[in-house]
């Protein structure tokens, strides 16, 4: 039964490869500590959150009193702010400077000075003198609060209620919810955009990993060994499926715990603004099938790149082979887009590298017929075997060449070789 | 039925020809030695035998059939640079290579520890490859070879790096597992120690076979006229009328004698001159041969070259 040898063969190399990586200090640091920042920036972005509301000493000098106990009001139980705000009114020129005196003994974080306008209608000035100008927190809590309070005795000399002024005030409320129609475009736009940054990312990340597996393999010489007893197909298979699942558990583990942590702190207070975005369970099982397939394929084309050059400082020049196909398929996009089913649309999603993107956004958009959803699948499936067949034949003549770079034609010429 | 059969082989990389109408056979149970200089084409040779390259055109049968992957799970391999994975522990590692032979990871880690024992490297079990010296590395690799208890052994350059402690320890090795019905084939380009162990040579030099066939047969064709000789004293018995060439290493003489000459009337006089502790008379050792042949040849492909041109 050959070809159950070489499944366990490629079962073989995938697990010694997993478990290595798995095993060793780097991942286990980098799948804890990423998640951990992820964490510790939300954790702190609330809690910075809570402290932005600015808690500075201020003195208000102004004529008005109505003015001045208003904006007091405002800036000590408003929306943003919890200041100390003391009133002195009217002041005078030595008020000036005892102010400073304290600004200098930190007793006070700053005084407004505010000097009425010459003709009735127009608005007074405003002097804001800060301890420190860094403190834009309060200059902003500040300057939101004067526009509030000025609005407020503006409509309140018009002539209107102040509970009418309240509920002009009130922030307004955009539910995306009820948008209808257009949420299907919405989540599938931003589903097709998470996979799009889920797949250059991870590709970007591990597939890289693969080429560098393969490359650390010919300079610690242990494939002569491995290929005195399998086949290079069977190694470049295994290390794919080894190396790639390491990257797929690290971005499992980030995922979950983004996932644990945006469901128990900011779902909750994100509630009423959020962006809801309703996938079908049909959609998530195309989302994660693609996703796999396209890590798959790029990550035999890196597979085959890692067999064609001899070190890291070469694999770095091709690089850019692995990510640009992904890239181009986003030009696609506007195309497929506006015509879901028209013939640009089907020619595309059956390019195996252009699949996983584009046959998924079809899919969300106008569901294309079961038989091309096959055939995309299909196609990609054999082209990921072609990429590693021919990897392999470039890894087996490679390695006996090893030291010098190969040229296009000889590489061209090694596949005619076994 | 041989082990192991080549014939006619050749293998060209671009312009450069590693091998050219190669044939030998190895029979089984034997201990055969493959030998040439540098770049000769010795590790080219392995790695057709074992499917790592395909000839361009000859054939490689092993096992008495044409050369089928089906057969490698009975060959052991030893390739000529160290091929360990330097993260992984030493003992995973053994289980890893013998599960890629076929066996199951219980017999494996079984069989390990007991070849870890009898190579004596026992603490090296639970480290990493990387901390081992180059020496124990070696024989992790060897074992590695081993586990699965193939009927061929193919070695390339075994003994290189190894101290002449842990080189006779793996040479006993061998030559235990010959004599359990194996065979073994190792390349070296160590004379004496392919001298001590095998029953058939092959000598093989610019891809070319030079000589072939056993070991006592080779040495038979070449005529008893080297003398070692061990002496104190004045040493001008060396330009004695018998004596074709003569190398003097400080009270040790290696000569050559006449061809036709027993070395009795050199003897004779250096007995009048000196004091002898030791006389040997015996044939050409194998290094001899082995340079001569390939000196030779070499100045045939020099003179052959001038015709061309």
């Amino acid at each position: 039964m050959p070809e159950t040898k070489s499944m366990h063969n490629v079962w073989l190399i995938a697990k010694r490869e997993y478990l290595e990586r798995v095993r060793t200090k780097a991942f286990l640091l980098s799948t804890i500590l990423i998640p951990l920042l992820m964490g510790g920036g939300i954790v702190g972005s609330i809690v910075a959150g809570g402290r932005a509301k600015s808690t500075s000493h201020i003195t208000v000098i102004s004529q008005d009193q109505q003015l001045a106990t208003d904006l007091q009001a405002e800036l000590q139980n408003g929306k943003d702010s919890r200041m100390t705000v003391d009133v002195i009114s009217p002041g005078n020129s030595e008020t000036r400077q005892t102010l400073d005196a304290m600004l200098s003994d930190k007793q006070l974080d700053g005084y407004l000075w505010i000097t009425p306008a010459a003709t009735p209608n127009a608005r007074p000035t405003f002097a804001y003198t800060p301890r420190s100008t860094a403190d834009i927190a309060t200059k902003g809590a500040i300057t939101s609060a004067l526009r509030a309070v000025l609005m407020r005795e503006r409509l309140s000399h018009q002539g209107m209620v102040s509970t009418d002024v309240d509920s002009l005030m009130q922030p307004v409320k955009v539910d995306t919810t009820q948008a209808g129609k257009n949420a299907d475009t919405t989540s599938s736009f931003v589903a097709i955009y998470v996979l799009f940054f889920l797949m250059y990312m991870v590709i970007l990340l591990y597939g890289m990993n693969v080429a560098r597996s393969i490359i650390e393999e010919k300079t610690s010489r242990v494939f002569e060994v491995l290929l005195a007893t399998i086949r290079p197909e069977e190694m470049m298979a295994g290390k794919m499926i080894g190396v790639g699942s390491v990257g797929l558990t690290q971005v499992a583990v980030w995922l979950a715990t983004a996932i644990l942590l945006t469901s128990s702190t900011l779902i909750s207070s994100m509630a009423g603004g959020g962006i809801h975005v309703s996938l079908s369970a049909m959609q998530i099982i195309f989302f994660v099938v693609y996703f796999l397939l396209g890590y798959l394929l790029y990550s035999s084309v890196a597979a085959a790149l890692g067999a064609m050059v001899n070190s890291e400082q070469e694999l770095q020049q091709l690089n850019m082979f692995l990510v640009m196909p992904l890239a181009g398929c986003m030009f696609a996009l506007a195309p497929v887009i506006s015509n879901p089913s028209g013939p640009i649309a089907r020619v595309i999603s059956l390019i195996p590298f252009c699949t996983p993107l584009i046959m998924y956004l079809r899919i969300s958009l106008a569901m294309p017929p079961v038989w091309e959803i096959a055939l995309s699948v299909v196609l990609m499936l054999i082209t990921i075997c072609a990429i590693l067949w021919v990897a392999s034949r470039i890894y087996r003549v490679g390695i006996l060449m090893y030291g010098k770079k190969p040229s296009l034609p000889e590489i061209l010429r090694w596949l005619k070789y076994s | 039925m041989p082990i192991v059969e080549l014939q006619q082989v050749r293998k060209a990389y671009d312009t450069k020809v590693a091998v050219e109408n190669l044939s030998f056979k190895i029979e089984p149970g034997s201990m055969f030695g493959l030998l040439g200089p540098n770049g000769s084409g010795k590790t080219s040779s392995i790695r057709m035998m074992i499917g790592i390259t395909v000839p361009d055109s000859g054939s490689v049968s092993l096992f008495g059939e044409p050369f089928n992957r089906k057969n490698l799970h009975r060959v052991g391999y030893l390739p000529e640079e160290r091929g360990l994975y330097k993260k992984m522990k030493v003992i995973d590692q053994l289980i890893f290579l013998g599960q890629l032979h076929g066996l199951n990871a219980t017999t494996a880690s079984k069989r390990a520890h007991i070849w870890c024992e009898r190579m004596e490297i026992t603490e090296a079990i639970p480290k990493k490859t990387e901390e081992l010296s180059k020496g124990m590395q070696q024989k992790i690799q060897f074992i590695a070879a081993l586990l699965h208890e193939p009927e061929l052994i193919i070695m390339d350059e075994p003994f290189s790096g190894l101290d002449p402690v842990n080189a006779t320890l793996l040479m006993d090795t061998l030559v235990d597992l010959r004599k359990q019905g194996r065979s073994v084939l190792f390349s070296t380009h160590r004379m004496d120690q392919v001298e001590k162990l095998c029953d058939t040579i092959c000598l093989i030099h610019n891809g070319r076979l030079v000589l072939s066939g056993g070991m006592r047969e080779i040495k038979s064709r070449y005529p008893n006229n080297r003398v070692i000789m061990n002496f104190e004293g004045d040493a001008s018995f060396l330009n004695h009328p018998s004596i074709e060439s003569a190398k003097n290493y400080n009270g040790m003489a290696e000569i050559k004698l006449h061809d036709g000459d027993n070395g009795q009337a050199l003897l004779a006089e250096a007995v009048t001159k000196a004091h002898i502790s030791r006389f040997e008379v015996m044939e050409p050792t194998l290094e001899e041969i082995f340079i001569e042949t390939v000196t030779t040849e070499s100045k045939e492909t020099v003179a052959g070259d001038k015709v061309d041109a």
